[in-house]
């Protein structure tokens, strides 16, 4: 696990290894854009508190006057703010040149879906003292996941040498998943062992996601090879289109099995996207568009939950009570929620104490905040999540080798690939697939995975003066080359 | 109106306000670092950088910009030239066809070698592999972005 033998060629330029050597380094932006967050968190909290103050003294009868400084959960709020800004403490100290805007946006997020949470009924789910306590706890957990890789990851041997392993341990969480998995309305994907459950499909991005860098990264040259056509395309050689052939059919694998549609989407469009970072060749995404086409034909004709999905898509209000009750209650919130909203906490009316749309906490989250916050606050939202995007994309191109480059640009794409899912799915846009809103929906499973991922784009945006890793083997490929050589 | 609906209807706008702040700061910050990364003329295609040189001519960690063709060796006339008494005068070229890196041995008396397999004509490499002419090892990065 150690690059240590590989720092003898760098002590030759007079650098001494820098692993054991810690300097504290000041990271003002983040620490500002912090200090914003802290503030609009703040705000939108006492806005929030006087809200739920104002509607109960509206219901005692006569409304006084009403507290209009103090927040909602000061407590829940201090605790979460307190944990934001520990874990800057623990960046600074670290002293590692890495990203400053990614931690800050994280924040912002999950304390929107914090306060959304604070807001809900508080019995919808989590067993540690309510959702929005539970909530937390995850939060706190995840937090300690960023710290921890983002100042403990210096190194990717661990990732990029066991990428097979790392692949088997992804079948192998799927297979678990397949025969002993539990069933939520429809979906096969919860796992539960002892005390715990969880949704590896979660986890399994990640995985996946490690895995496809380091097979692209070393097949890369192979890839963007054309030695074989078929018509006017042109394709890679056949073997390795293997692993490719393999991802399309885990992808309908987990849609039969599981009926987990959001993360069979997610996994293929991830597929791709890094398919053409890494080699530039439209070609393939037409292809596996196409393969994609096919197999949700196959699928619509072939699986009941795929048609409902698409007939509740292209008309919920035939069934508004029944099959497209959720769609149609997600469009009306967001019919009223306007350009600006109605303020946290003075939507979504519940009926018997449950707010109408199921799942709310988990798949409905972007309903809820466009009823409370409006056009103007789910832009605002989507925005952040672009800027996630970004700065993935900005740290794979700065990335010193392709590894690093392609899982960069992996990881920042899951996220936004599974907000633009869920958020479109919510506004029927696309399909509804039952998947989280990356730090903003409930859910351990979802938070730890999406911690995983800051993390490690964290520690890989250090700007490099680090030796590389062991370089990987290139003689299994020499082979084939030797066609070309001359 | 009360002045608890309106005072909440302001607590409102401010949230709102705030998320747009944090999203004005976060962008100015994300064009500043994309103007400074553009500031940097980047035409080169990949970087060499001198791993490990006993001669000390080029010295170890320096690096060098490459275009599509760079030829390695003794001589003058070399793109990088390697003062080293085991490379030879034209001994490797380093070229970029397509979207990828190759190495190519010009004949060299010692070889060329890629992460310590020898090379025999043409062997493509990535981003992170090393280069071994004579006893010089040179390690292909990408281009500073």
């Amino acid at each position: 696990m150690s690059a240590a033998p590989r720092v003898t060629g760098m002590r030759a330029v007079g650098q001494e290894p820098r692993r054991f050597r810690v300097a504290p380094q000041l990271r003002g932006r983040e620490l500002g854009l912090l200090v914003i967050v802290g503030v609009a968190l703040y705000v939108g909290s006492v806005s929030l508190g006087a809200t739920q103050r104002f509607r109960e003294q509206l219901l005692e009868g006569e409304p006084g006057k009403v507290d209009m400084t103090t927040p909602a959960d000061a407590g829940l709020l201090l605790i979460y703010l307190g944990a934001l800004f520990l874990v800057h403490a623990i960046l600074v100290m670290a002293g590692r040149r890495t990203d400053q805007i990614l931690l800050p946006t994280v924040g912002l997020l999950a304390g929107i879906g914090l306060l959304l949470m604070e807001r809900l009924p508080q019995n919808l789910a989590g067993n540690l003292g309510g959702l929005a306590q539970t909530q937390l706890v995850w939060l706190l957990i995840g937090f300690g996941i960023i710290a921890a890789l983002a100042v403990a990851v210096r190194n990717d041997v661990w990732l990029r040498r066991y990428k097979y392993t790392w692949a088997a341990v992804g079948v192998g969480l799927l297979l678990l998943v397949f025969l002993f998995g539990s069933e939520t309305n429809g979906a096969r994907l919860t796992l539960t062992l002892g005390p715990f459950s969880g949704q590896p499909s979660e986890l399994l991005k990640v995985i996946l996601v490690v895995f496809l860098a380091g097979y692209l990264s070393e097949n890369r040259p192979l890839l963007v090879d054309e030695s074989t056509r078929v018509g006017p395309i042109r394709l890679p050689p056949l073997p390795y289109l293997a692993p490719m052939v393999a991802m399309w059919a885990i992808a309908l694998g987990i849609v039969v099995v599981q009926k987990d549609l959001g993360a069979a989407l997610l996994f293929f469009a991830v597929f791709l996207l890094l398919l053409y970072v890494s080699t530039a060749r439209i070609s393939f995404v037409v292809l596996g568009l196409a393969a994609f086409v096919i197999g949700a034909g196959l699928l619509y004709f072939v699986f009941d939950h795929v048609r409902t999905r698409i007939d509740i898509w292209v008309d919920p209000f035939v069934d508004p009570q029944g099959a497209g009750f959720q769609i149609v209650q997600a469009l009306h919130a967001f019919a009223r929620g306007g350009l600006i909203g109605t303020g946290l906490g003075n939507g979504l009316p519940t009926i018997a104490g449950r707010p109408p749309i199921p799942a709310l906490h988990t798949d409905f989250p972007l309903a809820a905040l466009g009823e409370e916050l409006g056009l103007v606050g789910i832009l605002a939202i989507l925005g952040l999540y672009l800027v996630l995007v970004q700065r993935g994309l900005r740290i794979a191109s700065a990335a010193q080798d392709e590894f690093r480059a392609i899982l960069a640009a992996g990881l920042s794409l899951v996220i936004g690939v599974q907000a633009f899912i869920i958020a479109a799915g919510n506004l029927k846009l696309i399909p509804l697939t039952g998947i989280t809103l990356p730090f903003v929906s409930y859910g351990g499973s979802s938070l730890l995975a999406n911690s995983v991922i800051v993390g490690l784009l964290i520690a890989l945006s250090e700007r490099a003066r680090e030796p590389l890793p062991p370089p990987r083997r290139v003689g299994r490929l020499r082979g084939l080359f030797d066609r070309g050589a001359a | 109106m009360d002045a608890a609906v309106i005072s909440i209807w302001v607590l409102r706008l401010i949230f709102l306000a705030m998320l747009y702040a944090f999203l004005w700061m976060v962008v100015r910050a994300l064009v500043r670092d994309l103007r400074a990364a553009a500031r940097e003329p980047t035409t080169e295609l990949g970087r060499l950088v001198i791993v490990a040189s006993p001669s000390g001519e080029p010295a170890a960690g320096a690096a060098f910009a490459l275009d599509a063709i760079t030829s390695l060796g003794r001589d003058v006339n070399n793109s990088i030239v390697l003062e080293d008494e085991f490379v030879s005068a034209t001994h490797a070229a380093l070229t970029y066809r397509g979207r990828a890196w190759y190495v190519e041995d010009l004949g060299s008396t010692n070889g060329t070698f890629v992460n310590g397999s020898q090379v025999d004509g043409l062997a493509p490499i990535a981003f992170g592999d090393e280069i071994q002419v004579g006893q010089v090892r040179l390690r292909l990065e990408r281009a500073r972005a």
